[in-house]
């Protein structure tokens, strides 16, 4: 364990303490063994079981805060087990890093399905016990072996609503700078841009898969001259449009609808033609806390309320179908999985996505740093 | 005897922590997923690698260029302009050398930026009407690394020049040589090598950028060091990486031996 994570839990304990989740003993008994596993270096891993805290592992940012309110914390009160969320990003690699060691500090990673499923058929991640996690609080066709449905988030259009009288309201417009002046902004690392190139050029969103990477890489080369940056990380597409660089751009929903609050409407949303993508938990191969402990916390997280909470933390859309009724009336605008919303979008094939994402999108950084 | 016990320590640590990772990239290269030379092939064959290292070798070749001719003049004002003149040269060097390459990247975006301070001042001063694109493109890359390369290529031109014997200079004017011809004929040879350090450390310094052209380059300019993060972490393929890795070490070194070999030859 680094000294940063080390630092970030005893800032954990700290503000538990504060709130009042966590009593003065509990808290120097976590203080103690804070100190204790660091001075004589033992692992997590040689801990009796009762004392182990849960690793949960997400891309950092508001997400730490937001998932211990929406589901770290009451599960703690619950089963007695703290969940303590390391931002640090479960990119692929080092999931594949973390498990390969073959005694991994990480328990629970959120992780894309795709990237779950294959590292899972390499042996590193745990098949999902279905006995444990609900498969009926998860919606139909996001089932996968070694990663649990946890939240939607959807690549949507954004743009600058002081430039264009009409708002876009298809793919098509936003691969059209006639009708629409203007800078864009893509998404860096593929996912999602095939799709939309390939409804701009006239696919039907049921035809999608498998994608034709030629038709969309040519629409896209074809598009360029237009595109004023690829955004790689959510904050850098928000400050894209913020700062006038781009009016239009490809990105995220939880970005895009902070956007459209922060701004009053100047930078707006729209659903239309969007691309839904599934977010998804998975558990580390051997993980130190268990496969039951780490099942447990996934059930636990499918509760519709804890959901909703996320929602309105992140934006993040529910797992679970029975969120969506629950969400207030003047957010629902915002749900990525609310009815009116789901039906305008496109769904990510995960299938696809396992086997053909990584040769996608080296042709696709091909074509778009050419 | 006790030079070399002296060096002892430095020695070990450099093995323990330099060269054994370093033996296991170079074994990984050629054992993963299995033994042999697929990694090689597949990364020579692979026309993205070849339009990165190529992209990756123009914004470098340019950086290192630029960094040195704008280093020359500094280093020049730096060791003779008035007292006053030299504080100011310092601290222009030294005060953006101690800040972090990620604040002055972030310090750049907000400079120049469509909405930026300076596309805003040009705009309400009238020069332009619509904003010029000065980052997310190779421009801002290459301004983004020539910044931060300057100082590194100050310390060994400051120093040859400080090496520079000023009676030579002396004796040229005193035979009348114009100041452009001793600066070009007698200066810049006898600050040769300095220029070549310079460059030298510029170049292989620039090879590994990461944070200034992801963040300038507007996700276009993919340079090599993000390659291999891509191969590591995105699409993890460590057997390629580590090919990628060794492949752009050995051209490296080959190009450094070959070079100062030359040099050599024409500087005695």
């Amino acid at each position: 364990m680094n000294k940063h994570f080390q630092q970030d839990q005893v800032l954990l304990l700290k503000e538990k303490l504060e709130s009042g989740a966590l009593s003065r003993r509990g808290f120097m008994q976590g203080l103690a063994l804070l100190g204790g596993t660091s001075a004589l270096g033992l692992s997590a891993g040689s801990l009796h079981a009762a004392d182990k805290d849960m690793v949960f592992v997400n891309w950092g940012g508001d997400a730490i805060e937001a998932m211990a309110a929406a589901f770290g914390d009451g599960f703690s009160e619950k089963t007695g087990v703290k969940v303590l969320y390391d931002g640090s990003g479960p990119l692929e690699g080092s999931i594949k890093a973390q498990a390969e060691s073959g005694s991994p500090t990480w328990d629970l990673v959120d992780c894309d399905p795709f990237s779950g499923q294959a590292l899972g058929k390499q042996g590193f991640m745990r098949p999902i016990d279905w006995n444990i996690v609900d498969e009926s609080k998860i919606r139909d066709g996001f089932k996968w072996e070694y990663a649990a449905s946890s939240y939607f988030y959807s690549y949507v259009i954004a743009y600058d609503a002081t430039k264009y009288d009409t708002p876009p309201a298809s793919m098509a417009d936003f691969f059209d700078a006639e009708k629409f002046p203007g800078k864009r902004a893509m998404y860096k690392w593929g996912a999602g841009m095939w799709e939309a190139a390939l409804m701009a050029d006239g696919v039907a969103p049921e035809d999608l898969y498998p994608l034709d990477l030629e038709r969309a890489h040519a629409k896209i080369a074809g598009f360029k001259d237009n595109i004023g940056a690829f955004w790689g990380g959510g904050a850098e597409s928000q400050s894209l449009l913020l700062n006038g660089d781009v009016s239009m751009a490809l990105i995220w929903n939880t970005r895009a609808s902070l956007l459209h609050k922060d701004t009053d409407g100047e930078i707006a949303m729209t659903w239309a033609q969007g691309i839904v993508a599934p977010g998804s938990t998975g558990v580390l191969m051997n993980n130190p806390v268990g496969e039951k402990a780490a099942m447990e916390y996934i059930a636990h997280s499918q509760d519709p309320e804890s959901q909703v909470k996320l929602f309105e933390l992140l934006g993040n859309g529910p797992a679970n179908p029975a969120a969506d009724a629950l969400v207030p009336e003047e957010s629902k605008f915002f749900n990525p999985t609310d009815p009116a919303n789901f039906a305008q979008q496109t769904p990510l094939d995960m299938a696809w996505y396992e086997e053909n994402y990584g040769s996608a999108l080296d042709a696709y950084l091909g074509v778009i740093s050419a | 005897m006790s030079r070399l016990f002296t060096l002892a320590p430095l020695m070990l640590f450099l093995g323990l922590a330099y060269l054994i990772p370093l033996a296991g990239i170079m074994l990984q290269s050629v054992t993963t997923p299995e033994f042999g030379m697929q990694n090689y092939s597949q990364a020579l064959g692979d026309p993205l690698v070849w339009s990165v290292i190529r992209r990756t070798l123009r914004i470098c070749l340019s950086v290192t260029a630029i960094a040195v001719v704008l280093a020359y003049a500094l280093t020049l004002l730096w060791l003779n302009g008035s007292r006053g003149m030299r504080v100011f040269v310092e601290l222009a060097i030294m005060i953006p050398f101690w800040l972090s390459v990620l604040s002055r990247t972030f310090g750049w975006l907000s400079l120049l930026s469509n909405r930026g301070l300076i596309n805003t001042w040009l705009q309400s001063i009238g020069v332009i009407s619509e904003p010029l694109t000065l980052i997310r493109n190779e421009f801002g890359v290459i301004l983004g690394m020539v910044h931060f390369l300057i100082p590194f290529a100050v310390f060994p031109l400051a120093s040859a020049m400080r090496d520079v014997d000023t009676r030579v200079v002396l004796a040229a004017r005193g035979m009348g040589a114009s100041r452009l011809r001793i600066f070009w004929q007698i200066f810049v040879p006898m600050t040769k090598s300095g220029i070549i350090g310079a460059a030298l450390l510029v170049f292989v310094f620039s090879l590994g950028f990461y944070i200034v052209p992801t963040l300038l380059g507007g996700g276009r300019s993919v340079m090599v060091a993000e390659l291999i993060y891509l191969r590591i972490f995105q699409i993890p393929n460590w057997g390629l990486a580590a090919a990628l890795s060794a492949l752009i070490m050995l051209s490296i070194g080959a190009f450094l031996v070959a070079l100062i070999k030359r040099t050599e030859g024409t500087m005695k």
